[in-house]
């Protein structure tokens, strides 16, 4: 039953090919001098590189970045639903509401705690975490 | 079954889930926001009338992931007793802060889900699916206080040493898959019966005993446990104490007795062909209960002290799994049930002692039993109950395990050890109660009597009876546990 396996092993030695045998070929020729100034800058498409790519990202955009993951699952799985939905019926057309339903409790979650305001401003139902929170009046 | 009709056999489970839901949504309009907890508790309590409903039924349900049957039932009573109860205590809770309380009691609700759906998964996809239910809520809730430092590490070290550990799981369940072409336990056994090897059994073996041993804290895969305790607010570490816990044991039990034995079943009465695992048990379970003793032994910190001292019973219910038949298995779930008890009703005193003192070290506790006999009092029976001694439920539990060896005649090495092991935990149980009963000649403690809550003195005093009601009358208790120790397939 080993040889079942082999593909694995074969696969697995063939990428441990793949790694060594260009390293060693690019150490054999490449030129052993003259390896400074800009051959060692990163390779931009030709473009001059610009500062570091380690840069601050404000951290607001990390709850946008979550809303939009889960509202893209929600898409994916709808696609096959609705390429199927003809011969699934109405059962499947409720499955996907209670689906939807259960996605937009999460939604009014956000929206009503606020995470979804870019700046944050003093809210109608405002509790809880946000509660002390106050409009600064920017001059 | 087909996924429509399992619906009816699935209804303890879908209350959760319309629990979960209407506790968010009720803490969005204003004019509700005080409702969040007794809606919470009047849908544990239609939760607890559906399960009594489903008592005693057998069925497979959704395409044979998951199934209902006696053994899960058992364990999801406790599931449920344990969330209730830590849910109330944790109203009162200085820890928890009162704008948190939303997502305090959804995501332990969620973790409840998870807690069902390990004890009744059959299929590998499945188990992990319900064990990461499990674990990603418990990360967050490691780290509710959010600006506290140390409940910050306690999320991130359980966050780092959960995710390794699945991980190893997984690649175990996948060499599973690998040899057997199955992802459903009772096919992997069949297909292991006629065409298996042993040392790829061995390797799936070990390597998803990581994810369980983690689960339950099982030394060499304890190390989380008594930093994320220590850090985790009270009522947390209370909940962490017993629900994954109890689910661990569940799952372990189910996945070793239905693909690592000859049967196949609860009536197996050796290995699968020659997979020698209950020598490793007995191993791990001294190693286990040693490590947590001794470590206990220089702790100042009762959090941390009961967190050594839930390994140190790990250990001790591990000694169930060196011997392989239902005699073992009463004994361990009868222990469980005892250490639900007693380790709740320890953690609930502590959780009182936290909110009125701020102060988690035991010399904290310095005077306690004037400024609250009763309390105290019930502390003193929680404490000789998880050190094994008469007249508490916590002697006939470990009389119980170590009976099953010497009944089985097999391993009296481990009797001696789990014996020794309980001499040694006696020390540190009673250096609480020294802390709280005997004051040197020169110490002055305030002597102003601290008042206890209702809810939080009585759920106390609920469970530490129950240690002493135990010693007493145990026989409905192990009559339920017979009639639970049935597979749906049996």
């Amino acid at each position: 039953m080993y040889l079942n396996y082999s593909p694995i092993i074969i696969y697995t030695i063939l990428a441990i090919i793949m790694v060594v045998v260009p390293l060693f070929i690019q150490s054999l020729i490449s030129p052993k001098h003259n390896k400074g100034g800009s051959k060692l800058t990163s390779y931009e498409c030709g473009e001059v590189p610009e500062g570091s790519a380690w840069v601050k990202f404000n951290v607001r955009f990390y709850v946008i970045a979550l809303i939009f993951i889960i509202f893209d699952v929600e898409v994916v799985f709808m696609f096959p639903w609705a390429v199927v939905f003809q011969e699934l019926g109405l059962l499947a057309f409720v499955e996907m509401l209670i689906f939807l339903l259960i996605l937009l409790v999460g939604f009014a979650y956000v929206w009503v705690k606020g995470d979804l305001g870019w700046v944050k401003m003093k809210m109608k139902y405002a509790h809880g975490r946000y509660s002390k929170l106050s409009i600064k009046e920017e001059v | 079954m087909s996924n429509f009709s399992s619906i009816a056999y699935y209804i303890p489970e879908l209350i959760l889930v319309i629990l979960i839901l209407s506790v968010i949504v009720i803490d969005l309009i204003p004019s509700l926001q005080d409702l969040k907890f007794p809606v919470a508790f009047i849908g544990l309590g239609l939760l607890a009338l559906a399960l009594n409903l489903s008592h005693g039924v057998k069925a497979s349900i959704f395409m044979d992931l998951i199934v209902v049957d006696p053994f899960s039932h058992f364990f999801k009573w406790i599931f449920v007793l344990a969330t209730a109860s830590i849910l109330l205590v944790s109203r009162y809770s200085v820890e928890v802060e009162e704008e948190n309380h939303v997502e305090y009691i959804s995501l332990m609700l969620m973790i409840l889900l998870g807690l069902f759906l390990m004890a009744s998964s059959t299929n590998l996809l499945m188990i992990y699916l319900a064990i990461e239910l499990v674990s990603i809520p418990s990360y967050i809730l490691a780290g509710m206080k959010k600006n506290d430092r140390a409940s910050n590490e306690a999320s991130l070290k359980y966050v780092i040493f959960g995710s390794f550990a699945s991980g190893l799981m997984l690649f175990g369940l996948s060499w599973l898959y690998g040899i057997s072409g199955s992802t459903n336990i009772l096919d992997i056994h069949a297909a292991l019966l006629t065409n298996g090897n042993q040392f790829l059994v061995y390797m799936s073996l070990m390597m998803i005993m990581v994810g369980f041993g983690y689960k339950i804290s099982m030394a060499p895969f304890h190390y989380w446990t008594p930093d994320v305790y220590e850090g985790s607010p009270t009522p947390v570490t209370a909940f962490f104490s017993i629900g994954p816990k109890a689910a661990g044991f569940a799952i372990l039990i189910r996945v070793l007795y239905t693909i690592f034995t000859n049967d196949g079943s609860l009536n197996a009465t050796s290995p699968l062909y020659d997979v020698n695992w209950t020598l490793i048990f007995a191993v791990l379970a001294a190693i286990t209960m040693t490590i947590g003793n001794f470590l206990a032994l220089h702790q100042e910190n009762v959090k941390r002290l009961l967190a050594f001292s839930s390994i140190s019973h790990v250990g001790f219910m591990l000694i169930a799994f060196t011997v392989i038949g239902t005699e073992a298995l009463t004994a361990l779930l009868f222990y469980l049930v005892i250490y639900f008890f007693m380790t709740l009703s320890a953690f609930i005193i502590a959780i009182f002692i936290k909110n009125k003192l701020d102060t988690d070290t035991i010399d904290g506790w310095k005077g306690l039993a004037i400024r609250n006999p009763l309390i105290s009092a019930f502390m003193v029976i929680s404490l000789v109950s998880l050190a094994g001694l008469p007249p508490t439920a916590g002697f006939v539990g470990k009389f119980y395990l170590l009976a099953v060896l010497f009944r089985a005649k097999t391993f009296y090495w481990l009797a001696v050890v789990a014996i020794l092991n309980s001499i040694v935990s006696l020390y540190y149980y009673f250096k609480i109660i020294k802390s709280m009963y005997f004051l040197n000649e020169e110490e002055e403690v305030s002597s102003e009597p601290l008042e206890v809550n209702p809810y939080v003195k009585w759920t106390a005093i609920l469970f530490s009876a129950q240690t002493l009601l135990f010693y007493f009358y145990w026989t409905p208790l192990i009559e339920f546990i017979n009639r639970s120790l049935s597979f749906w397939n049996s």
